[in-house]
């Protein structure tokens, strides 16, 4: 019940006027900034984390909030309004809200991910509120060879598990281990690999790295290949009653408890976040469906049980960030590192040592959940100018705040140039087929894991045995090897779903659709 | 390891023009050769005679994480096991890559940079925009570089002026700066 009251507190605190406000606006500009096509969640978070660094700290994680879930959504309504092939069998969920956009129904598939994201958020972050106390008085407990080990289970389920080639997921890990090194050892306080540079014996800062990779790189890449000729929008029927009638209804609510189900674990183990629970809540629609026919030609389950996944895997990967200090996505790690910026330390001591502040953003996720569902509803036909803006401005913009964000970190031009060079790192790994998550994660884990590693040592006398003698590091090993064998059934079974799925796209043109589809 | 390519998507892509590998194979060496300078690199570390596990542990892990990755790679791409570019929403792929446009976007970023301090931020950045956006094919350069301008003035306003972030006004701006 303590938490409870301290949950309340944090509700005392978030509701505040001012932060109600700050709490809007994070949503606001999140959506605004995540629905602009080519921006995903982790370019969002990146490029709006130089905004929030004017404010006091619960403003700045109340706003960030707002900006993560803001983001997580206004993919979404991206990839059903935006009409472009190519990519659809890459992003299994894409397609249905796509195609049923096509066949006139885009208000119904922008609703059904509209309220299927908040259930599932406003459930998972109930998930996390219950969850999250108790992980961290268990976390408490673990000594650095734990830490160790969850640290390599993130690195190499992130890292080799997730993209489509093992070693290019390795390579990116490598070198955002490397950078990582880069700067002062913080515990012998020798120099590494600065080059002489007196302005990287700080290091590179992770915001830097993130926003050249995920702002410059992406602006370079597509700057390079930008797909020309007029934008191919969907046009969206007016009317809020028209959305969604009572069958839709019917078919949408059990696929996003079922959604949320599967995000919300999914999120909370190194796993990867989204990305896999997405897949597999499509994968889980599809068989349960009674109209199978129905699925890559605009299933409305399709549409409301990966969203529902994708929100509630986007509040389980809080879970461990907040209460271990560890993200698993790369959007979740650039969060991490405005919390340090904002000199918090997340991790099992943040519930004891900062319960207003951790409450507060907690309280916070509940707020922008609403937040979200009110303002996406009746703002859709905004989103859909937004779509429309001409993408020479568009990719103009993200490069001029990109280049802002990286000079407001320390108002040092020498950032920028550090900016350009990651910028054109992150543009070669995209069209050479390299994850870019990994780099993230190994960038701010990096240092975390070798600290820790080094700790383990010194207690032990440089015995290496104890980075796996300990309980908990001998099972988090053991489930590491669980999960690699998991990780690669799943990708297999993936890449034969996606190539299966890409034929009978190529085989079935849009005609309107199956004759059990409702009206409309 | 590296994935085979069976979509028929990918199997289109490798046999477009835009697919040499010869880029791939300079990437997995730079790979390697990363590798290898942190590797050689982490000799230069000054070991401190307290500790036991020094600075140099870590390092030597990395390099072997780089060297092992990159080679790995490396003789992927030789069998034939091209990575898949990144889609992306305005992306078309069938496109070559167009180095000129990049090329420029680069030089804009440098200009940008080396002119903040000199000009002023909003002047910088609004050239950096209007570049850009008529780089990336924008009709009209002046409307380009009107609304950088008028971007550039905003964000200096907003964020230089009213929340105190130190953008350097330059000298067109100089007046502003003891208004606030």
């Amino acid at each position: 019940m303590d938490n409870f009251n301290l949950l309340l507190e944090g509700f005392a605190t978030a509701l505040r006027p001012e932060y109600l406000v700050f709490a809007f606006l994070g949503v606001l500009i999140g959506t605004a900034v995540g629905v602009l096509p080519g921006i995903g969640p982790a370019m969002t978070v990146a490029l709006l984390l130089p905004l929030t660094m004017t404010l006091d700290p619960s403003a700045a994680l109340i706003t960030f909030a707002g900006i993560y879930y803001g983001g997580m959504y206004g993919g979404s309504t991206t990839s059903i309004l935006l009409n472009t092939p190519g990519e659809s069998a890459s992003i299994v969920t894409a397609i249905e809200g796509n195609k049923m956009a096509r066949l006139g129904r885009g208000a119904t598939a922008l609703a059904t991910a509209a309220i299927g994201s908040f259930i599932a958020g406003t459930i998972a972050t109930v998930g996390l509120t219950v969850l999250a106390p108790t992980l961290a008085a268990l976390a408490v407990q673990l000594g650095p060879a734990d830490y160790v080990a969850l640290i390599v289970i993130a690195f190499i389920t992130v890292g080799a598990l997730l993209g489509n080639s093992v070693w290019r997921g390795m390579v990116s890990l490598g070198i955002g281990l490397f950078i990582g090194l880069m700067g002062t050892d913080s515990l012998s306080g020798q120099q590494r690999y600065t080059l002489g540079v007196p302005q990287l014996a700080d290091g590179v800062d992770v915001v830097l790295v993130a926003v050249g990779l995920f702002a410059v790189g992406e602006a370079i890449y597509v700057a390079s290949m930008l797909r020309t000729g007029k934008i191919d929008l969907i046009p969206i029927t007016k009317g809020w009653r028209s959305w969604m009638t009572k069958d839709d209804w019917r078919r949408s609510w059990k696929p996003w408890l079922r959604g949320t189900a599967i995000g919300f674990p999914i999120g909370t183990i190194p796993a990867g976040g989204a990305d896999v629970a997405t897949f597999l809540s499509y994968a889980t629609e599809k068989k349960l469906s009674k109209h199978k026919n129905q699925f890559g030609r605009g299933a409305i389950e399709g549409v409301a049980g990966p969203e529902a996944a994708n929100n509630a895997a986007a509040a389980g990967v809080l879970v461990p960030l907040l209460t271990l200090g560890l993200p698993t996505t790369a959007t979740a790690a650039i969060i991490l590192s405005a919390f340090q910026s904002y000199g918090i330390q997340p991790g099992p001591q943040l519930f004891t040592n900062q319960p207003a502040l951790v409450w507060a953003l907690i309280a916070s996720l509940y707020i922008g959940n609403v937040i979200l569902i009110v303002l996406n509803l009746p703002l859709v036909g905004i989103w859909v100018k937004l779509l429309q803006i001409p993408r020479p401005y568009l990719y103009a913009g993200i490069l001029t705040f990109a280049a802002f964000g990286a000079y407001a970190l320390n108002f040092a031009v020498a950032d920028i140039l550090i900016l350009i060079i990651i910028g054109l790192i992150g543009y070669f790994m995209r069209r050479y087929g390299y994850p870019i998550a990994p780099l993230v994660i190994g960038l701010i884990l990096g240092p975390m894991a070798e600290k820790r590693m080094r700790l383990a040592l010194q207690l032990s006398q440089g015995d290496l045995t104890t980075l796996v003698t300990h309980p908990f590091a001998a099972t988090a090993y053991a489930l590491l090897a669980v999960l690699i064998g998991a990780g690669l059934w799943l990708r297999r079974r993936r890449r034969r779903y996606e190539q299966r799925m890409a034929e009978e796209l190529a085989a079935t043109p849009d005609v309107p659709q199956a004759a059990d589809s409702p009206r409309e | 390891m590296s994935s085979p390519v069976s979509t028929p998507e990918a199997g289109r892509r490798q046999t477009s023009s835009l697919r040499a590998p010869i880029g791939e194979l300079i990437f997995a060496v730079l790979t390697i050769a990363l590798g290898v300078f942190a590797l050689v690199g982490s000799f230069g570390i000054r070991v401190p005679e307290s500790n036991r596990v020094g600075p140099t542990v870590f390092p030597v892990l990395v390099a072997v994480i780089l060297m092992v990755a990159g080679v790995a790679v490396l003789i992927g791409v030789i069998r034939g096991h091209l990575g898949s570019p990144e889609e992306s929403e305005d992306v078309d792929l069938s496109h070559r890559p167009d180095w000129l446009t990049i090329a420029k976007l680069v030089g804009l970023l440098l200009a940008h940079l080396l002119l903040i301090e000199l000009i002023g931020w909003a002047f910088a950045a609004a050239l950096l925009f209007g570049g850009a956006a008529w780089s990336l094919g924008a009709k009209r350069w002046w409307v380009a570089l009107l609304v950088g301008l008028g971007l550039g003035l905003t964000v200096q306003i907003v964020f230089g002026e009213l929340l105190g972030l130190s953008l350097p006004l330059g000298p067109a701006l100089a007046w502003l700066g003891p208004l606030i």
